[in-house]
């Protein structure tokens, strides 16, 4: 690895994307016009609630005690939900962007633990993760710190009680929330795939390719280089997507150092997945032209299926199960519950299966492609 | 046991014979008879050739797109491979620059064998590839420098802008260059690291004639250099104003080869005598009496074979004997046109591939 030459590859890269108004137009301008409008044709009012429904499934002097000095909180109305109701049917049916459910046997453990320094209890925050901005946000801190303080009062600190939180994803979040990361997706792969084409049959076909391999630079080093860049691309593109779609339509995004390690993943694995199937294609359609048809006509497609601008849940079953076998369904998922809807379990679900689909595509293309002609 | 390919010096046909390093041996051409000494040297490495081909051989299919051919490169020549569309002449650079796998056979640069050394030679080649493009949005001057930077050796990019004659277009994106700049451009790319031996296939195919004398200047150029020249090219001209040594390959084989003169000499009609205007009748029917091959063609000119140059004299003595009347003669040698066209019946620039 020599590199002096990865470096000069990558500022020749720059230098020639920067001066390449189509690549510009894709990578930036593309993504961010399509973000201004939908997201003008879906946007709806964001109404905010500080009604807080509490179920009190203990009904103990403790508590009430809890409920009480929730109620206190000069913003928050509590209202109570009965404790025959099952909480996610009623957050569902009330279209409820967050509630809190008191476990039974609550002021029992903060009893005995005056006794047992062991022994804790957890109140459940159900939340709705597509409506972060509005009140949810706001709630969960007044529920945090209102703990903190009862914590401090009974027992000068040790954490008694704490809280489980419990997503609450509903059919209902704000359009845009799941239009970003799908936008994220189907970007890193439309600039990937046809980075990679090019490199594949333009320049193969001009020589390029011939005439680097009777130069010192290696296929690695020449790999490395031009994946440095591509991720560099994805990079900037998801900053521009996530810059636009935060100012412009308040995307709230989950920002905490778990997510955003997830988020890098999937976005280097989609970098090298999209670019092994460039290579692929760039293998067996030699001309460029038409392998970027063929590029068409994988990606497009794919950005239907794969529930990249629409819920697949609107789709009809078959068409569901299509989008389990496209690798683009995964980034979309994986993204959409790293950045949106923060629930882990599916997060790393998707992003190992992305991880898969990216070593297996890459190390195809890489295996499949070749310098030297026949 | 060591192998050594010789050129018989009388049929040229190239025969490998084997000895022992240091031994001397009285051998004789299994083609043509001759007998000669060979030496076999202590060390292998023969420090006088740039290329060694023997047994060249690639098949695609039932093609034998090269068909067994080897020849050798002096170093500081321009060597021409000159060849109609579809000869090989490709195939043979190409696997010469470790591009393609040959079939069969041995390449040696600087007398060592590239299957094993291809790596070192990298530094010393430069090369051109057919019809080469390259990045479209890099200028002239920073494309230079991407691939001078590949390279532990560098030349001076300012240097080699200056003898390419790029200086007025070294700012210019590559793709808004014209065709001959862009050829020049390909040229320079290959002296980026000052290379010993640069490889050119067709420098300057599909550019009118104004833009491929710049290229054959800058050619030019490289063997003042002292540097081996591999140049491949259909445009018998080219060979001709460049080359110290031609070797014509046609369907995959090289049917002649020699410095200009050697091969006009060995394998020309001889030169062809223009009598223009010629008003005196009989004067063809004069001329083959005396045993020249004369033939009549339209507005009295004529055309004879000359095989050797004193028969020009004895023609010049008829006419005057006579007292032929005529305009004006002119005398012209064959060409590599000729030459093709008489080994293979086929013309240079029409056979296609
Ligand atoms: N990769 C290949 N596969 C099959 N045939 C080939 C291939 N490359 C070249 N050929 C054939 O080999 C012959 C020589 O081609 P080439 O070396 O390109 O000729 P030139 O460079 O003299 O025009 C041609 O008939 C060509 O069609
Ligand atoms: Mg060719």
């Amino acid at each position: 690895m020599n590199l002096r030459i990865i470096a000069s590859d990558f500022n020749a890269s720059l230098k020639t994307w920067k001066r390449s108004k189509g690549t510009m137009f894709w990578t930036i301008a593309f993504p961010v016009l399509l973000i201004l409008i939908f997201g003008a044709i879906f946007s709806g009012a964001d109404e905010v609630t500080y009604e807080f429904h509490v179920q009190d499934l203990d009904d103990s002097d403790w508590s009430h005690t809890f409920i009480n000095i929730l109620d206190n909180i000069s913003v928050v109305d509590i209202k109570t939900v009965s404790s025959d109701e099952n909480i996610t049917a009623f957050i569902e049916k009330e279209t409820l962007s967050v509630a809190l459910v008191i476990p039974g046997g609550f002021g029992e453990a903060i009893d005995k633990s005056f006794f047992d320094e062991e022994i804790t209890v957890n109140v459940s925050f159900h939340y709705d993760p597509s409506e972060q901005g509005s009140s949810a946000s706001i709630l969960r801190s007044i529920v945090t710190s209102s703990l903190q303080e009862f914590n401090m009062q009974l027992s000068g600190g040790r954490r008694i009680i704490g809280v489980d939180q419990i997503s609450t994803i509903t059919e209902d979040f704000d359009f845009i929330d799941f239009f970003i990361p799908g936008m994220i997706g189907f970007t890193i792969m439309t600039s990937c795939i046809y980075g990679s084409i090019e490199r594949n049959t333009k320049f193969r076909k001009d020589g390029i390719l011939r005439k680097l391999l009777t130069t010192p630079i290696t296929r690695a080093e020449w790999i490395l280089a031009k994946m440095l860049f591509m991720l560099f691309l994805s990079f900037v593109s998801t900053l521009v997507i996530l810059v636009v779609g935060t100012l412009v339509w308040g995307v709230s995004l989950h920002i905490n150092l778990f997510m955003i390690v997830f988020m890098v993943v999937i976005i280097i694995a989609t970098s090298f997945l999209f670019s092994g199937i460039g290579m692929i294609i760039g293998r067996f359609v030699k001309e460029e032209e038409t392998a970027d048809m063929a590029g068409g006509a994988i990606t497009f497609p794919m950005m239907f299926l794969a529930g990249t601008f629409f819920s697949l849940d609107m789709m009809p079953e078959f068409m569901q199960s299509i989008a389990r076998i496209l690798p683009l369904y995964y980034v979309n998922e994986g993204l959409r519950n790293a950045m949106i809807y923060t629930n882990i379990d599916k997060t790393i679900f998707n992003t190992a299966i992305v991880l898969i689909f990216a070593a297996i595509f890459f190390l195809v293309g890489v295996f499949v492609t070749k310098w030297k002609e026949d | 046991m060591i192998e050594k390919d010789v050129r018989c010096p009388k049929c040229h046909e190239i025969v490998t014979f084997s000895g022992e390093p240091g031994e001397r041996l009285t051998v004789t051409c299994p083609k043509c008879g001759a007998q000669g000494k060979v030496t076999f040297k202590k060390s292998t490495i023969d420090q006088d050739y740039a290329i060694e081909v023997s047994h060249l051989k690639k098949i695609y299919g039932d093609l034998a797109a090269v068909d067994d051919i080897s020849f050798s490169v002096p170093k500081g020549e321009i060597f021409a491979f000159l060849g109609p569309n579809g000869a090989g002449k490709t195939t043979t650079v190409e696997i010469i620059e470790s591009i393609r796998e040959p079939t069969m056979g041995t390449i040696r640069i600087f007398g060592k064998d590239i299957t094993s050394s291809f790596n070192e030679v990298k530094e010393k080649i430069g090369i051109l590839p057919q019809e080469f493009q390259s990045f479209e949005k890099l200028t002239v001057k920073e494309t230079l420098v991407y691939f001078s930077k590949l390279y532990k050796k560098r030349a001076d990019i300012d240097d080699i802008i200056g003898a390419m004659d790029l200086k007025d277009n070294q700012n210019k994106l590559y793709k808004n260059l014209s065709g001959g700049l862009k050829q020049r451009v390909g040229v320079a790319i290959s002296l980026v690291n000052d290379p010993e031996i640069v490889f050119l296939d067709e420098p300057s195919t599909g550019l009118d004639p104004k833009a491929r004398r710049e290229v054959w200047e800058v050619i030019a150029n490289l063997r003042s250099k002292g540097k081996t020249v591999f140049l491949t090219t259909h445009y018998m001209e080219e060979a001709e104003y460049l080359a110290d040594h031609i070797a014509i390959i046609h369907k995959g084989k090289i049917i002649a080869e020699g410095s200009l003169e050697e091969l006009i000499n060995r394998y020309g009609k001889g030169s062809l005598l223009h009598i223009k205007g010629c008003k005196t009748g009989n004067t063809v029917e004069l001329l083959r009496e005396n045993g020249f091959n004369a033939t009549s063609k339209e507005n009295g000119n004529i055309a004879v074979t000359i095989g050797h140059k004193d028969r020009l004299l004895e023609v010049l003595s008829h006419l005057r004997h006579k007292c032929v009347d005529y305009d004006s003669i002119d005398i012209r040698r064959p060409n590599l046109e000729e030459i093709f066209l008489q080994l293979t019946g086929a013309k240079l620039s029409e056979v296609k591939a």
